[in-house]
C-alpha cells in the first residue's frame, strides 16, 4: 500500500465517519419545544385573522334552590363550520366548542346533570376543582350513552351510569380559572380533541373586591383536519392510544382560539382580563403580544387562582392544561393598531395565535392593584414525607407507552396513600415534556433541578410544566375529601397510554 | 500461504462502522434527552445495529488473524466489546442510567481506540495495543 493511497483512504474513512456522526448530530440540534409529532391536515389551511373571535355562551342555571345552582348539559355531536366551506363533526357540551362557560361562586354548590347523547361513554372532570372523589370524574366512572346500555367496558369496577349523571361540586375553594373536560380512561385524547372541553370560572369575595375588568376566556388549542373537514386523529385501530410516533403526542397544524382558527378580536383602549387556557393535547405555547404593550402581560392568576401580587412578563409559557389569568392594557396603542398574539414555540402559521384590533373607544382606566390576594403557602419544613415519581417512556404489553414510577395506570394500583391535612414533597422526574397534573390538591413549586422555581411557577398550581430531563420538587397540600384520585401527565396521548397513577386520601 | 491484505481492510471497515454507530448512540441519546421522541426509537434501533456491527468486528478479527497474519489481541478485544455492548443494551432497556451512561462513554472510547489501532497498523503480528501503537509511531518516523 503506498503512502498516498493509505492517506487518501484514511481521509475518506475519516470524512465518512465525520459525516456519519455529524449529519444526525446536526439534524437534531434544535431541541423541540413540545413532545409530540405533527399531524398534517389534508384540508387547505384556513386564512389567518379573517374570522371574529367568538366567546362561548354562559350557561344559566335551570334552577337555584337554597345554596345550590342546578345546571344541565347535553353531550351531543354537532356539525360546525370551522374551516371555510367545510363542516366538522364535533363532540360537544350543549352543542358548542368550547362548551358553555359555567360561572360559580364560593359558598354555592353547583350540580350539573350531564346527559350523554354521544356514541361513546364519557367521564366529566372539573379540572382544578376541589371535588369529592365520587364526582371527580374518575377515569372508569363511565356515563354510557343510553343506546349503549349493553356496552361492556374493558375496565369494569367503576361507578358506571347509563344515559346521564349528575355531578355535584361543593367548590369550597379560591376563585380560579377552572375547566371541565372528558377524562375517560384510555380515550381522553380523542374525546378532548373532538371538542369535549369548556371553561368553569369560579369566583369569590376576594376576587370581586378587586373590581377586575370583565374577563374574556381564551381556549387555545391546535387541531388537524381531513380533506372533508372532519377532525383527523391518529387513533390506533381497534384499541386505545395512537399509532407510531404519535405516542409522543399529537400536534395539530391549525390554531384555534375558542374554536375559531386564528381569530381577530376588536378591543377598546383600556385594560382587558384574559383567561388563557392551553387546551392542546400536547402542544406547549410561548405567548407574546407583538407589538408588546408597554406594561407587559400582567399575570394575576394561575391554575389555583389569584397570585398574591401581579407579575409582569414579556411572554408566558403554557403547557397543556395550564391556565394564566392576565391583564393587558391596550390604552397605549394608537387606534387601528393590530396586535398579534404570537407563539414563539413555533414558526409560520403555528407561530401565530390570534389578533387584536385596537379601536377608538376609551375604557375607564384600571389601575392594577399591588396586592391581589392572600396566599399562605405551606412551608417545606412541614412536609411529612418526600415521594419520588419518575414520568418516563416504557413498554406496555408490547407497545410503546408511558409510565409513572415504572407502572402503567391501573385503577387498582395505588401509588401513594396520603393523609388529608398534611403537606408532602413530591419529586417529579421527567424524560420528555410532561405537564403533570394532580387532582384534588393544589401545590406550590419548590424548585427545578438544583435551582429555585421557574418564572411561571409562582402561586398555586395544579399542573406543572416538566421539561425533558427535568427534576422538580413540589409541595402538595392534601386537603379536601377522602377517596381515590388520579395524578397524571396532561399530554393527553401520554395519559391515554397509561401515564397516570392513583393516590388515596384518608 | 502468503498473508492476505483484505482481512486487515475488513477489520478497519467493521471497526469504523461500529465506532460511528456507537458515536451516533450518544448523538441520539442527547437528542431524546432534549426532548426529541423519535430519537429514542433511533437510539433503541441503533443499539441493535451497534451490537451487530461490534459482532462483525469479531469475525473480521478472526479473519485478519487466520488469513492476514494479523495480531491475536483483536480477537479477545472484540469479543469483550461484544459482551460490553450487550450489557450496555440490557442496562439501557432497564434504565440503569447510572451505569448505562458511563459504560456507554467507555464503549465509545474503546471502539475508537480499536478503530485507530486497526488503521495505524498494517497486516502484521503484534503482541499488544501498546506495542502496536508504539511500532506504528516508529514506522511513522
Amino acid at each position: 500500500m503506498t503512502t498516498l493511497s493509505r492517506r487518501a483512504l484514511l481521509g475518506m474513512a475519516g470524512l465518512s465517519a465525520a459525516a456519519g456522526i455529524g449529519i444526525p448530530l446536526g439534524r437534531g440540534l434544535a431541541a423541540p419545544t413540545s413532545t409530540g409529532q405533527l399531524l398534517r391536515s389534508r384540508a387547505p389551511r384556513p386564512p389567518l385573522f379573517q374570522r371574529r373571535l367568538t366567546v362561548p355562551p354562559v350557561l344559566r342555571p335551570t334552577r337555584s334552590a337554597g345554596d345550590t345552582d342546578h345546571y344541565e348539559i347535553v353531550q351531543t355531536a354537532v356539525r360546525a363550520e370551522i374551516l371555510p366551506g367545510l363542516t366538522t363533526e364535533l363532540w360537544t357540551y350543549n352543542g358548542s366548542f368550547p362548551g358553555p362557560t359555567i360561572h360559580s361562586t364560593r359558598g354555592r354548590t353547583v350540580r350539573i346533570r350531564h346527559v350523554n347523547r354521544l356514541p361513546v361513554p364519557t367521564v366529566v372532570h372539573l379540572h382544578g376543582g376541589r371535588t369529592p372523589a365520587a364526582d371527580d370524574g374518575y377515569p372508569i366512572d363511565f356515563v354510557h350513552p343510553l343506546d349503549m346500555a349493553q356496552h361492556v367496558g374493558h375496565h369494569m369496577g367503576g361507578d358506571v351510569s347509563h344515559g346521564e349523571r349528575t355531578y355535584t361540586y361543593p367548590l369550597d375553594q379560591r376563585a380560579a380559572t377552572l375547566w371541565y373536560h372528558d377524562h375517560r380512561m384510555d380515550f381522553t385524547g380523542p374525546s378532548v380533541w373532538r371538542g369535549l372541553a369548556g371553561f368553569h370560572l369560579h369566583h369569590d369575595d376576594e376576587e370581586a373586591a378587586l373590581g377586575l375588568p370583565a374577563g374574556v376566556p381564551l381556549m387555545i388549542a391546535d387541531r388537524s383536519f381531513d380533506r372533508d373537514g372532519s377532525l383527523l386523529y391518529p387513533a390506533r385501530a381497534g384499541g386505545h392510544g395512537v399509532t407510531g410516533d404519535y405516542v409522543a403526542g399529537v400536534l395539530g397544524d391549525v390554531m384555534l382560539v375558542n374554536g375559531v382558527p386564528w381569530p381577530t378580536h376588536p378591543v377598546g383602549r383600556g385594560t382587558y382580563r384574559f383567561r388563557l387556557l392551553n387546551a392542546a393535547n400536547a402542544r406547549r405555547l410561548s405567548v407574546r403580544l407583538d407589538p408588546p404593550p408597554p406594561t407587559g402581560l400582567v399575570r394575576i392568576g394561575t391554575d389555583g387562582g389569584l397570585l398574591a401580587a401581579p407579575i409582569r412578563h414579556d411572554h408566558l409559557e403554557l403547557a397543556p392544561a395550564q391556565r394564566f389569568d392576565i391583564l393587558v392594557d391596550f390604552s397605549a396603542y394608537a387606534p387601528g393598531t393590530v396586535v398579534t398574539m404570537v407563539n414563539d414555540f413555533d414558526i409560520g402559521a403555528m407561530g401565530q395565535i390570534m389578533r387584536f384590533v385596537v379601536g377608538d373607544e376609551r375604557l375607564a382606566p384600571f389601575a392594577v392593584p399591588d396586592r391581589l390576594s392572600t396566599v399562605t403557602p405551606p412551608r417545606a419544613s412541614d412536609a411529612v414525607v418526600t415521594r419520588r415519581f419518575d414520568f418516563r417512556t416504557g413498554e406496555i404489553a408490547g407497545h410503546d407507552g408511558w409510565l409513572v414510577g415504572q407502572q402503567p395506570f391501573h385503577p387498582d394500583v395505588i401509588a401513594a396513600h396520603v393523609k388529608l391535612g398534611t403537606v408532602e414533597i413530591w419529586q417529579l422526574n421527567a424524560d420528555f415534556h410532561h405537564p403533570v397534573h394532580l387532582h384534588l390538591s393544589p401545590f406550590q413549586v419548590l424548585g427545578r433541578g438544583s435551582g429555585g422555581p421557574g418564572p411561571y411557577d409562582a402561586g398555586w398550581q395544579d399542573t406543572i410544566d416538566l421539561r425533558p430531563g427535568e427534576q422538580a420538587k413540589i409541595l402538595v397540600h392534601f386537603d379536601g375529601y377522602p377517596g381515590k384520585y388520579v395524578f397524571h401527565c396532561h399530554n393527553l396521548e401520554h395519559e391515554d397510554m397509561a401515564m397516570m397513577a392513583n393516590f388515596v386520601a384518608t | 500461504m502468503t498473508p492476505r491484505t483484505w482481512p486487515a481492510g475488513l477489520f478497519r471497515l467493521t471497526t469504523t462502522v461500529a465506532a460511528v454507530l456507537a458515536c451516533n448512540q450518544a448523538v441520539f441519546a442527547g437528542q431524546f434527552l432534549s426532548g426529541t421522541y423519535v430519537a429514542l426509537r433511533l437510539h433503541r434501533d441503533g443499539s441493535t445495529y451497534t451490537v451487530a456491527a461490534v459482532a462483525s468486528t469479531v469475525l473480521a478479527a478472526v479473519l485478519w488473524r487466520r488469513l492476514g497474519r494479523g495480531p491475536a489481541w483483536p480477537i479477545p478485544a472484540t469479543m469483550a466489546l461484544v459482551a460490553l455492548t450487550a450489557v450496555q443494551t440490557f442496562l439501557g432497556y432497564r434504565l440503569v442510567l447510572a451505569v448505562h451512561i458511563p459504560l456507554g462513554v467507555t464503549v465509545i472510547m474503546l471502539l475508537i481506540a480499536l478503530t485507530v489501532a486497526g488503521w495505524r497498523r498494517g497486516p502484521v503480528r503484534s503482541a499488544s495495543v501498546r506495542g502496536l501503537i508504539a511500532s506504528g509511531r516508529e514506522r511513522g518516523r
